[in-house]
């Protein structure tokens, strides 16, 4: 699992079926690293220190075997200091 | 999931029979590494997408058994670069 920071959400009108109408992230793991995009499953905010879980984890986490996510979001932190590491 | 923007189509007229006709693009990441998808939406060369990586690539094709790692997923409506 990563911990990564939620930056915006991500709108897209024209995506494939089987994605439905879940929400999507752009996250970050450092504050200028490449962006990623993660399928919400708990329901965050821009600015939230995010556990993501990626592989076949993701698309169980997503709630169902076959959803075709290669990142979710399966928790928020509390309290987490990134200097701290 | 990655966001790539599209470069071009691809055109594979000899391939395995486990890619079958899927349409496949050239896509270019966020630090200029060069990818081939597999594409069930239709992207056009310039836009932004976000893709699926591993077997959640699969499950993103209408047929799960194409043979792919690299799925296109939906098409990005606003995306500042950088």
């Amino acid at each position: 699992m990563r911990i990564m920071r939620v930056k915006t959400t991500l709108v897209s009108t024209n995506r494939i079926d089987a994605m439905g109408h879940r929400p999507l992230l752009v996250v970050q793991e450092t504050p200028n690293g490449p962006r990623s995009v993660a399928v919400d499953a708990v329901g965050c905010i821009p600015g939230d220190w995010v556990i993501c879980v990626g592989s076949s984890a993701a698309r169980d986490a997503a709630g169902a075997r076959d959803y075709p996510s290669d990142l979710t979001i399966v928790g928020i932190i509390d309290h987490w200091n990134p200097e701290g590491t | 999931m990655e966001v790539w923007r599209v470069v071009d189509d691809l055109v594979c007229t000899r391939r395995v029979p486990g890619m079958s006709s899927a349409s496949l693009r050239i896509l270019k990441g966020q630090k200029g590494e060069i990818s081939v998808a597999t594409d069930p939406v239709g992207a056009p060369p310039g836009k932004w997408v976000f893709t699926a990586a591993g077997t959640a690539a699969r499950m993103a094709m209408p047929d799960r058994t194409v043979a792919t790692d690299l799925t296109i997923c939906g098409i990005i409506d606003g995306w500042e670069e950088g």
